[in-house]
């Protein structure tokens, strides 16, 4: 006998909800959201973090301006060369030093060398996110890390804190074997991109899974304060390197991509061609590098450095968006105010509106291709 | 065609797996068993070939900036240590690392008490730079894992240590002294 | 009976040799018994020894594509590592969540086991060895091999966890899909071979040319259809760590997750020997024992789906759902309307063949036409989203 059920008499489903925890295999870190599901669909998302919360901004505070060169390092860290540069522009604003020619191109070289490591990280997680379980994408991108990493020990003493930057220039100069390794590790770096791009770019899988997905609405990203490739995957052409040029880099000649698409096939295509240029900026400051000295101020002016009473924030480009710092100093040697404008925390701030309509499986690789890094949103 | 983006990943990932046997072959017998090839440290960086080291076997060299944990020097003179107890070391440090007690006065002060904690020691070199007698550095040793966090170091283990490593000044390789 | 000892019989003959020394003091009816237990008793052998050697190779070939070494301290090269995984996965603690189903979670393990290794009992491994040659041999292939959904389903639903729960329904989902094109690429091969029974699928291949180079078509879709089926990348959502952690054997560890462990490889296995049989030709080759040249066929198709898992992302199931049921079903039965109209309508073989293989090649070029046209404009959509 069958059971006619009234058409006026929908079926009652419930949704259930579901921790993605801080302990799982693809949040980049501790970081914990709450979904509420509809079956496979995601109805809402709370992004939950502060469990890699080491309150650096209250014992920065109580450190001298040179002892807080270190916390820094361990904000963002794959990117520590980014970081100390950011904190070296606002100390150099509040207190007015001046920095020698061949120190700025080696922060460029640096910084550059940075950029390119972290996009090529970040394809190779977004990749890993969705799902190339054996962690192809990923083990060729540490690859390469490794070997900028090299230079970056070679120079600095360390590989991923390297507390190298500082206000005035930076700590020391290039050992000798510096040039010519990244002069040979430049056009290697060129075809290993050519390579990830052969072999992810055209993927027919990545494309039915990328396109589409997490469409991110320019309007919507500036209003919300998003920054870096976000931002101008989403269709607006802002790079503070050229907007708001700081250091020498409006000696150097280079591009900024823009993709209209504002998914997360555009921001991976958008870290493939930024990668790119970085290149020929690295090229360019290899050519230039002036002789002369690498800082204006030596380690025992620094360490007793009492800036006038004011406030600077000083900000930069880094390879996942804006970051910035805003110092306030009342006079003393130690900062009054500490205040980090963290890159990864402001463009979580749409991730709810990016994923509700999506799968659970879009979730993650929405995350992914934000990149965030867990100690610059926690801080 | 639908398909070839796939086709050009699959022989993306299929060169790779070549080269890493090439490579084998090329290096062999060294690969596994001595010492030899440093994939980072190649002259030419390459894209196809393995790149890992067999560890305990087969160990990269530190450059020489590395930053490890901390080491007095002596003078190469008189063979005593060069430390006098300022102190400078203690307030330099970030993180409170270091405790330092001396006696004597001006050049006969030598330091009493020299505790260094390496487990809370962050590696930053600012000590170092604080310190205006060339008195410490940092060494190249990274195998440094024990049983206990407060593993304290003092002053005889710290001179023993300086003596194994080959720097003689401060800032050596720095482009400093 | 008579004993040929040549390398290619040897088995067989190692078999007859046992048997007559049984017959020599033991009952008729006990011989048999001991015999059909014997032969049992080999294909789990083989299925176990499969697996150790499948876990290996597996580690073994995602190394080498990402350029190291994979496990080489154990033993030269590292072969005796699988019986390090295995002894690390029974000395591990069997726990049982409070709230959980037992019976079902329980259960699950060995459903999923006992329909992965039944399916052995139809596999040709040579010329005269095939542990049961029913002549609905594929049609039993194909009916054990989905006795695993159930085991999914149950330890899922045992489990009583929301990631097992996610990952049951998709699993359901995705296998009952993919049973459709998967038998009805398995029903060309049957109409060109004459039978369903896998002996003689080999030896018509023995005629007319490995069915693969006849009907390449067909063969990529039973290729993606095993896949599928066998949950091997880019379908092995079920099991995504990135998503649903470990899917539905979240909460199991020790024995039972080595049971679906094992599972899994001897279903890759058997899925892989049965590709071979259907469009490979089986145990056919010149020159080197049958039972060695199936073994080499096995293992390349092992190697390709290894290939495959190293290099591509998984898709996810909605996407899967879509290509099984709107792109693979069609396809499938424009497949089987061309096979049939061609077996029936042209008398020469060899003509036959030939236009099977040009409408093979048409079939392809359509489907990824088609596919091609939806991508494009999906990705026509997307252009410029961001500043509308």
């Amino acid at each position: 006998m069958s059971v006619q059920i009234p058409p006026t008499e929908r079926l009652r489903t419930d949704t259930i909800q579901i921790n993605m925890g801080p302990h799982h295999p693809s949040t980049h870190g501790v970081f914990r959201m709450v979904l509420t599901l509809d079956g496979e669909t995601v109805v809402d998302l709370e992004p939950r973090f502060g469990y890699l919360h080491r309150g650096i901004e209250k014992t920065a505070e109580e450190r001298t301006y040179v002892q807080n060169v270190p916390f820094t390092d361990r904000l963002d860290y794959i990117c520590g060369i980014t970081n100390n540069w950011a904190y070296a522009l606002a100390l150099e604003k509040l207190a007015g030093i001046e920095v020698p020619e061949r120190a700025e191109y080696i922060r460029v070289i640096l910084g550059e060398l940075t950029r390119v490591m972290n996009h090529m990280l970040a394809i190779g997680f977004l990749w890993n996110d969705l799902g190339a379980t054996t962690f192809t994408p990923v083990v060729y991108a540490f690859r390469e890390r490794e070997r900028i990493l090299d230079l970056i020990e070679m120079a600095a003493g360390s590989r991923m804190m390297p507390s190298y930057i500082r206000a005035g220039g930076v700590v020391a100069d290039l050992p000798e074997e510096f040039m010519p390794r990244l002069q040979k590790l430049v056009p290697h770096l060129k075809r290993f991109i050519d390579e990830m791009d052969t072999m992810l770019t055209k993927n027919e899988i990545f494309r039915a899974r990328a396109v589409g997905v997490g469409v991110l609405k320019a309007k919507d990203a500036i209003n919300a304060g998003i920054s870096g490739p976000v931002l101008r995957a989403s269709g607006v052409p802002y790079d503070i390197r050229k907007v708001d040029s700081y250091s020498i880099y409006d000696r150097f000649d280079f591009e900024v991509p823009v993709h209209t698409a504002g998914d997360v096939y555009a921001r991976y295509l958008q870290r493939l061609a930024e990668a790119r240029q970085s290149l020929r900026i690295i090229e360019q400051a290899m050519r230039d590098i002036p002789e002369g000295p690498v800082t204006s101020l030596p380690y025992k002016q620094l360490s007793r450095l009492k800036p006038p009473k004011g406030e600077a924030y000083g900000r930069i480009e880094s390879p996942k968006g804006e970051l910035g710092f805003y110092l306030v100093s009342d006079g003393s040697n130690k900062p009054y105010r500490f205040r980090i404008r963290s890159t990864s925390l402001l463009n979580l701030t749409l991730l709810r509106e990016m994923c509700i309509g999506h799968k659970v499986a879009d979730v993650v690789t929405i995350l992914g291709s934000i990149d965030i890094t867990l100690g610059d949103v926690d801080r | 065609m639908y398909g070839t983006g796939l086709l050009k990943g699959l022989s993306v990932t299929l060169r790779h797996m070549i080269g890493t046997f090439v490579t084998d072959v090329r290096k062999f017998p060294r690969r596994y068993f001595r010492d030899g090839v440093h994939p980072t440290r190649s002259p030419e960086p390459y894209l196809h070939g393995a790149f890992s080291i067999q560890y305990p076997e087969e160990k990269v060299p530190m450059w020489p900036r590395f930053r490890g944990p901390l080491v007095h020097l002596r003078d190469p003179e008189t063979g005593q240590p060069r430390c006098t107890a300022c102190g400078m070391c203690e307030r330099a440090c970030p993180h409170g690392c270091i405790k330092v007690e001396g006696e004597g006065k001006g050049k006969e002060r030598k330091p009493t008490l020299y505790q260094y904690n390496v487990g809370r020691c962050i590696f930053c070199r600012q000590c170092v730079e604080s310190c205006p007698f060339n008195a410490i550095e940092l060494s190249r040793f990274y195998e440094l894992a024990c049983y206990d966090k407060d593993t304290i170091w003092d002053l005889p283990r710290l001179l023993e240590l300086g003596d194994k490593e080959e720097i003689k000044e401060q800032g050596q390789f720095w482009g400093e002294t | 009976m008579e004993n040929v000892w040549t390398i290619e019989n040897v088995w067989n003959a190692i078999g007859m040799a046992l048997q007559n020394w049984l017959a020599g003091f033991l009952p008729a009816w006990l011989v048999t018994l001991i015999m059909d237990l014997l032969v049992i008793v080999v294909l789990l052998a083989i299925g176990i020894v499969a697996v150790l050697i499948l876990s290996f190779l597996e580690r073994k070939v995602a190394a080498r594509a990402g350029d190291r070494y994979g496990p080489n301290r154990w033993g030269p090269y590292g072969v005796l590592q699988p019986f390090a995984d295995a002894i690390k996965m029974l000395i591990k603690e069997d726990i049982v969540p409070h709230v959980a189903d037992r019976f079902s979670f329980n259960l699950a393990p060995v459903i999923v086991t006992v329909g992965a290794v039944m399916t052995y009992a139809v596999l040709p491994f040579g010329r005269n060895m095939v542990a049961a040659n029913l002549n609905i041999g594929i049609l039993y292939f194909a009916a054990v091999g989905s006795l695993s959904i159930i085991g999914l389903l149950t330890a899922g639903w045992g489990s009583r966890n929301k990631y097992a729960l996610i990952s049951a329904f998709r699993s359901v989902a995705q296998l009952i899909t993919y049973e459709v094109p998967l038998a009805l690429c398995i029903i060309c091969v049957v109409m060109l071979a004459g039978s369903l029974s896998t002996q003689d699928i080999v030896l018509a291949q023995q005629e007319r040319g490995w069915f693969f180079l006849l009907m390449p078509g067909i063969f990529i879709l039973y290729f993606l259809a095993a896949s599928a089926e066998m949950i091997r990348c880019p379908f092995d959502l079920l099991e995504a760590d990135s998503e649903i952690v470990a899917g539905h054997f979240i909460e199991y560890s020790g024995m039972k997750f080595a049971l679906f462990f094992l599972a899994e490889y001897i279903h890759l296995f058997a899925g892989s020997a049965m590709m071979v049989t259907l469009f490979f030709g089986g145990w056919l080759g010149p020159w080197l024992p049958s039972w060695l040249w199936f073994l080499i066929k096995t293992f390349v198709v092992i190697f390709v789906f290894m290939w495959i898992r190293n290099t591509f992302p998984r898709i996810r199931i909605d996407q899967v759902l879509k290509i099984g049921w709107k792109v693979m079903v069609p396809a499938g039965l424009v497949g089987l309307a061309i096979t049939g109209f061609v077996d029936k309508l042209i008398a020469d073989t060899l003509i036959a063949g030939v236009v099977l293989f040009v409408c093979n090649i048409a079939l392809i070029v359509g489907v990824s036409y088609f596919m091609g046209r939806a991508q494009r404009q999906k990705e026509m959509a997307a252009e410029g989203a961001a500043l509308r």
